[in-house]
């Protein structure tokens, strides 16, 4: 029996559902809580005890830790669980459970405040002979100080948020001249997203990949490696598809870099999941950042080592002893693709309306981590994630066919989302060959390449009768429009969603002439 | 009755129907004859699709009575299709020019204006960046034009549809 009898699920979505899918596995009663866009959601839904805590903006909903406090202690839950995003990383809520003598079921504060700071985390890194990328160890307050910093270090750099995280301000800066947009829109950001608009500058490593450890620790000084993911294949600084382990490193990488990793996670006195992610680039890895919280992308790791990351961070959390994970070895190979309510065609704008029509992909090695039901509404409110798939194989070639089947059977009507991207993507050659850097899939949507498709029906050709065929059978059956305006949707969704009906949500607007994203200057 | 059409990657194919039946059809596709089946699974845009003997879960999202998503084998085809007589009609119409509403693509926050009045703007020209699901998205012109109008200041918090800047046709010559 687990040592934790009721746990507060402090989270929305997706992860809400993956902590409830663990708690009742282990016989934990369940309590969600729940902003007013949620009332139907799966979270709510399934939880043993729900609560509302107010109004649809995440500011009066899920950030509340006065009210998520106040409902734990009349529901009398023994533990807090607060997924990824929103409090997962907030020190107070970690002190106001302990004050109310409630498990937070995550890193202890110290751990969470010193990797939450770009600053004093690379401090303790550097005294913890973890390797780091060369760059400030004051943050830069202004445009001056930042040019100045550059200065030294030398073009290219990158800025980012001294309180940063999730990929929200950073900005890569080629040159003296573009410092002034990128500080003032990535300290903006910043000041939004944290309350803290300070940057950091430092020397951008060439085509790094992104390859990071999962530890976990428990109470009693035990702490361990459960192997390496890579996650070079993002847009935005927002990981896209994810996997375990990571090949393709050189000799002796894979060793080297858990025991970096176990050594920054006990440098704060590390327990609970969290993940130490490294830049790697020609041998070398250095120390990005420590993420203090169970990440999106945990379950590859879960498929390939056969353990519960949720389930550790709750017996961790009660006071337990974690069983020996000293010894597991990966076993073949998983790979995640991240869906997102987006459309990759109008610049990956996010795609609001009702899911109406649903086909999750079945058959061996196939896992779907989702919240997503027929008839839920994607909201402004929502996170832009719906849903997440897991394929694992005996090796990384099954998997990644695994994965380009899984897709080919998923469909999510009434959104668009960002899962055919991911098809392309799985089906160029430097994803097959492992050599993918960070920035690929910007380069790849730069080139506007033709997917190199394994499949040898000329889909376009394919795709264009099927549109002509639709047109003519709208003449005489026209679609049930669920998702058309002012049928039923609540106020959240549909003030946003006739115009994305409208003409402006143009897929040659996009493609043809290309508009950069916003972040383009990341590269 | 015949349809072009036009794809993301900036192909075109043209289209003619022969025959249409109940769930059937036979079609001319860029000069060569096709069979196709197609039914309706759920009338919300899911498809069996049967093509000389090949077989496809079809779907499709429907942005205007023209302009369709079509997802199949797991990827999507962004594709614009116009039969005959839109496409004459279209042809006149893109011979004006055209006056252009900027309008929020869902609730958010200007956070930042990056146009003045009387700035002329070319398809694809940035005209403010809002702040909406936690990313800032910019909003850009699609047919260019001169800055008439501002409505709205930095800061300010918009709902979706809300217009939000308002271009006047550029002047000839």
């Amino acid at each position: 029996m687990a040592s934790l009898k009721k746990v507060l699920i402090a989270n929305r979505g997706e992860i809400a559902l993956r902590i409830l899918r663990t708690c009742r596995e282990m016989g934990i009663e369940t309590v969600a809580v729940y902003s007013e866009a949620d009332r139907e959601a799966l979270h709510v839904r399934f939880a043993n005890e729900a609560y509302l805590l107010g109004g649809p903006a995440p500011a009066d909903s899920y950030l509340r830790i006065d009210k998520i406090i106040e409902i734990a202690k009349a529901c009398g839950a023994d533990g807090v669980h607060p997924g990824f995003g929103f409090l997962a990383e907030n020190a107070e809520l970690v002190a106001a459970c302990e004050a109310e003598n409630i498990a937070f079921i995550g890193p202890p504060v110290r751990a969470m405040e010193v990797m939450g700071d770009k600053l004093a985390s690379r401090q303790a890194m550097i005294a913890a002979g973890v390797p780091v990328v060369p760059g400030t160890t004051d943050p830069a307050q202004d445009v001056a100080a930042a040019l100045a910093a550059a200065e030294q270090i030398g073009y290219p750099v990158m800025l980012k948020a001294s309180a940063g995280g999730g990929g929200k301000g950073i900005r890569l800066v080629q040159a003296p001249e573009d410092m002034e947009t990128a500080f003032t829109m990535a300290s903006g950001e910043a000041q939004n997203a944290f309350g803290d608009g300070r940057m950091y500058v430092e020397k951008m490593v060439t085509e790094p990949r992104h390859i990071e450890v999962q530890v976990v620790g428990d109470q009693h000084g035990n702490l361990y490696a459960i192997g390496t993911r890579e996650c070079s294949i993002q847009r935005r600084h927002q990981k896209v598809i994810e996997e375990a382990p990571a090949v393709n490193l050189a000799d002796g990488v894979t060793e080297r870099i858990q025991e970096a990793a176990v050594a920054a996670a006990r440098a704060v006195e590390y327990f609970s999941a969290g993940t130490v992610e490294f830049l790697y680039s020609r041998g070398e890895f250095y120390f990005l950042e420590m993420n203090t919280r169970l990440q999106v992308e945990h379950p590859v790791t879960e498929e390939v080592f056969g353990v519960d990351l949720v389930e550790l961070m709750i017996r961790a959390a009660g006071g337990e002893e974690l069983p020996d994970l000293s010894q597991l070895e990966p076993r073949g190979h998983a790979i995640e693709v991240r869906i997102n309510a987006e459309d990759p065609a109008n610049n990956f704008m996010p795609s609001l309306g009702r899911i109406s029509g649903l086909r999750m992909p079945f058959g061996p090695g196939a896992r779907v981590d989702g919240a997503i039901y027929h008839g839920m509404e994607i909201t402004p409110y929502s996170d832009a994630m719906i849903a997440k798939l897991i394929a694992s194989g005996a090796d990384r070639e099954q998997a990644r066919r695994r994965m380009m089947r899984m897709l080919q059977e998923l469909h999510i009507g009434g959104v668009t989302t960002s899962a055919g991207l991911a098809m392309q993507i799985l089906q160029t050659e430097e994803f097959v060959e492992v050599r993918a850097d960070t920035n690929f899939v910007e380069r790849y949507l730069e080139e506007n390449r033709t997917p190199q498709r394994e499949f040898a029906d000329d889909l376009e050709e394919v795709a264009a009768i099927v549109a002509t065929l639709h047109r003519l059978h709208q003449g005489v059956a026209p679609m049930r429009r669920e998702s058309g305006g002012g049928d039923g949707l609540t106020p959240w969704v549909s003030v946003g969603r006739g115009r994305v009906l409208s003409g402006r949500a143009n897929p040659w607007a996009a493609v043809g002439r290309g508009r950069a994203p916003l972040d383009r200057t990341n590269r | 009755m015949k349809y072009f059409l036009t794809l993301a990657s900036g192909r075109e194919v043209e289209l003619e129907v022969l025959e249409q039946g109940s769930g059937s059809a036979r079609l001319r596709v860029d000069g060569r004859s096709v069979s196709a089946e197609f039914l309706d699974v759920d009338r919300l845009g899911q498809y069996a699709v049967g093509i000389d003997g090949r077989s496809y879960a079809a779907s499709i999202e429907q942005r205007t009575d023209t302009d369709l998503i079509v997802t199949l084998a797991g990827e999507s085809f962004a594709v614009r299709a116009v039969d005959e007589r839109e496409r004459a009609a279209g042809e006149l119409a893109a011979s004006r020019p055209k006056a252009e509403t900027i309008m929020a693509s869902m609730p958010g926050i200007v956070v930042g204006i990056q146009v003045d009045i009387g700035q002329t703007l070319a398809p694809g020209d940035a005209v403010l960046v809002l702040e909406a699901m936690k990313m800032q998205n910019e909003i850009c012109s699609e047919h260019g034009g001169v800055v008439q109008e501002i409505l709205i200041a930095e800061g300010e918090s918009v709902a979706g549809n809300q217009v939000l800047v308002k271009l006047a046709p550029i002047e000839e010559g």
